[in-house]
């Protein structure tokens, strides 16, 4: 037994030198699973608004970065023990996730959250007693879910978004709660099959980069680079890739 | 990929197959038949670690001090209790917070230990967790896990090794460690293989869990291609193929499966060479 | 007490106590149909009939051969493909899909192959001498099996069965790792991965995960060895199992 601890602390001790290297780039963590913001593309890359904003932004503060793909329920932990440096996959910055995490400004302003469901079902928002709704779990929209309506309706919680629309499209869920630009891409490019259904839900604040809360320099390094896009109308353009109408954050 | 078809073939397989070709050939794809290393080399490492640790604890299990014997059935025995995946889950963190308290003891300053709020005690204190050093830690948890299982072999396997044998050479005076690793552990090799074969055959299944470890394998990679999309920009459009993707990731490992039975059945066959035989 | 109860310890068993009961129901339900489907198939294995015998072979070796964990990401997904085509109309929709009940399926239909290959083993062991001594007593195929082959597969199949059941019992750990939790249907692993998300406190909650699993497995095996006892009641030779990790699944 001892030696095998040894063996663990030797096989460590071989790694640090590479971990000390690496720390003058910024590591981002990313779950490349959710269109527009961050996704997998057919050329096996990570692509999306946050990895071209990402790379805007390191750019504007002079730093080299890295992006790193974390599976979204372990995305705060693995930023807490260090794996990354900070988050940019499309989270939105709530009270909640303050208590354990930094957040710098918003580079989304909040987007109502909005229901989908296949084209020919009758959802009556009054009535969900017994529909079941499916969602991302870990996520500000299964929160919000399971205080209003776990009660009542079966709420199927998911690792991953596109699980979720899988299953919608399956008909495995009557309806669908996401981000509001996450289900408009899905209902968009479905064909007809999905639709945007119900009431939009006023859910979370905007979207910023979370971090460690000991990263103070950090944090304001980025929200001044994050000014500057904004100032400039940089972040507008790269909003406008992949986004539909953008209130832009450049005013004149 | 798809300039290296020659004309005859592509006349043969039409537009619908050459775009079939190319679609399968793409970046995603590619990156998934290469995240085939990950599993490899987590099992052949693992695989390695397991015959250590199985040595390890197949030696403490026959030893003759009473606390090392304790070690290892303690060993051995927790690992029965307890599930793989866990093990799995839990290792890689617990020896990423070890090798942090090890680096803070080494590089934090006494008022960063004294400051300190949360974990790690000081920047310099920080253990980068990439692909890499998860892939790692992933064989370090394999080799332990079913180094237990091994060690149970092994331990069965030494004990069938012909007693006159080593009575013989302890008679030629040999020193006791000699007769350990020259007789007992030298022929206990026939006796084992075709446990340790289960063993890797059990170890290559659980090559299956590495995508918990944010490990980018076949099976990560399966689930982002069969995963539905919807945007153009991002590649195809189409529904959910996932079932097709993990249709192919269980034939896949029922072929490795029986590709490892071949390979076992041979070295079986080698390795009974000169032993005598009962049939 | 109270200091007791308070202690983040105890709070953790509390807590993760109907968790627990996920895991336990998931095995519970999995045993009662894998053990018929198993005696079926190593039957079906050692089968003179050649359609019998190559389907339970390549059944058997198709599911030992892949991981369990690949197992439920096809079987959940194949069923979802077949949900507006098969199971709406035949009205299954709400059960096809729900982890309650295709988690067990797909646990039956995995332990059924490991411990078809346990029994077909025991059935390749048993004494030739008894076999042909029931036969010489002019018994009918049924008389011999009742009385000859099943108590001796059963004797000789069970410290191997005993290991597969624990082994399915770790296997329901990664149940939710693959299906959707519905409301808060959470497993061991689940729950102590939620916890462990909030306050990070690795140690303690996948302790006491692991307790649960260990502690689990103990009873398991203390039952199972009672049952092992009862079959081996007409020997001299007290026959004990021993808990350690066996190697073949």
């Amino acid at each position: 037994m001892t030696k095998k601890w040894l063996l663990s602390v030797a096989l460590s001790a071989t790694l640090l030198s590479g971990s000390v290297l690496a720390a003058d780039t910024l590591r981002i963590g990313t779950e490349g699973a959710y269109a527009p913001y961050n996704f997998v593309n057919d050329d096996g890359k990570l692509a999306g608004f946050e990895i071209d904003l990402g790379n805007a932004l390191c750019k504007e503060v002079d730093m080299e970065c890295e992006f790193v793909k974390n599976d979204w329920d372990s995305i705060i932990p693995n930023l807490i023990a260090g794996n990354y440096d900070i988050i940019m996959a499309g989270m939105s910055i709530t009270d909640e996730r303050k208590k354990t995490i930094a957040f710098s400004d918003e580079y989304k302003a909040v987007d109502p959250s909005i229901y989908a469901a296949l084209k020919d079902t009758k959802v009556d928002f009054e009535k969900l007693d017994g529909k079941s709704i499916g969602v991302q779990g870990s996520t500000i929209q299964a929160s919000f879910l399971e205080e209003k309506y776990g009660k009542t309706s079966t709420i199927k919680s998911y690792g991953k978004p596109d699980q979720a629309v899988a299953d919608l499209a399956a008909g495995n869920v009557d309806i669908m709660l996401a981000d509001g630009e996450f289900v408009r891409t899905v209902t968009d490019g479905s064909n007809g099959m999905l639709v945007v259904v119900g009431p939009e839900e006023m859910i979370g604040g905007g979207i910023g980069i979370g971090m460690r809360q000991d990263a103070e320099k950090l944090k304001d390094t980025l929200n001044a680079g994050i000014a500057a896009m904004k100032a400039d109308g940089r972040l507008d353009e790269i909003m406008v890739k992949y986004f539909k109408d953008v209130k832009p954050y450049k005013t004149n | 990929m798809i300039e290296l078809i020659p004309d005859w073939l592509g006349n043969w397989l039409g537009q619908d197959g050459l775009d079939t070709i190319k679609y399968l050939t793409n970046g995603k794809h590619m990156a998934w038949y290469s995240s085939v290393k990950f599993t490899l080399i987590a099992a052949v490492l693992g695989g390695v670690l397991a015959v250590f640790f199985g040595l390890m604890g197949a030696a403490m299990k026959q030893s003759k001090i009473a606390p090392l014997r304790w070690i290892g059935n303690i060993y051995t025995t927790m690992v029965r209790g307890i599930p793989d995946v866990l093990f799995l889950l839990f290792f890689p963190l617990a020896l990423e917070q070890l090798a942090e308290l090890v680096m803070a003891y080494m590089y934090c300053s006494p008022e960063q230990w004294s400051n300190a709020t949360g974990w790690p005690v000081c920047r310099e204190a920080q253990w980068l967790l990439s692909t890499n050093e998860y892939l790692l830690m992933a064989c370090l948890s394999f080799g332990i896990v079913f180094g237990a299982f091994a060690a149970n072999v092994i331990y069965g396997a030494m004990q069938a090794v012909p007693k006159g044998q080593l009575e013989a050479a302890e008679a030629f005076g040999f020193t006791e460690k000699q007769i350990l690793w020259r007789f007992q552990i030298r022929q206990m090799w026939v006796y084992a293989l075709p446990g340790l074969s289960n063993v890797w055959l059990l170890l290559l299944k659980a090559t299956s869990l590495l995508s918990l470890l944010q490990i980018t394998d076949i099976v990560s990679w399966a689930d982002r291609l069969g995963a539905p999309n919807y945007l153009s920009m991002a590649g195809l459009v189409h529904p959910d193929w996932r079932w097709k993707y993990y249709l192919v990731l269980f034939i896949f490992y029922i072929l490795l499966t029986m590709i490892s039975e071949r390979f076992f059945a041979f070295l079986q066959v080698r390795a009974s060479r000169g032993m005598a035989r009962s049939n | 007490m109270d200091w007791l109860m308070s202690t983040p310890f105890v709070q953790d068993i509390v807590i993760l106590f109907k968790p627990a009961l996920y895991n336990i129901y998931f095995a519970l339900v999995s045993i009662p149909f894998g053990f018929p489907l198993a005696i079926l198939l190593a039957l079906g294995k050692n089968s003179r009939n050649r359609l019998i015998a190559s389907f339970s072979k390549v059944y058997i070796y198709a599911f030992r051969g892949s991981p369990l964990f690949i197992q439920f990401f096809m079987f959940y997904s194949i069923s979802l493909a077949c949900n507006q085509s098969l199971w709406k109309p035949l009205g299954l929709d709400g059960l096809m899909l729900n982890p309650l009940f295709i988690g067990p399926l797909v646990l039956i239909l995995n332990t059924s192959a490991y411990a078809a290959e346990i029994f077909y083993g025991a059935l390749q062991t048993i004494p030739k001498g008894e076999i042909e001594a029931s036969r010489a007593l002019g018994m009918t195929k049924w008389q011999e099996f009742r009385t000859t082959t099943w108590p001796n597969m059963l004797r000789l199949a069970w410290p191997g069965y005993t290991n597969e059941v624990v082994f399915l019992f770790h296997a329901t750990a990664i149940v939710y790792f693959t299906l959707p939790v519905i409301n808060d249907q959470k497993d061991l692993l689940n729950k102590a991965g939620e916890l462990f998300e909030k306050d990070y406190n690795l140690f303690l909650h996948f302790s006491v995960a692991a307790l649960y699993f260990l502690v689990i497995s103990m009873i398991l095996f203390y039952l199972l060895n009672l049952v092992n006892k009862y079959l081996n009641r007409h020997l001299k030779v007290r026959s004990n199992l021993k808990i350690k990790p066996s190697y073949i699944r």
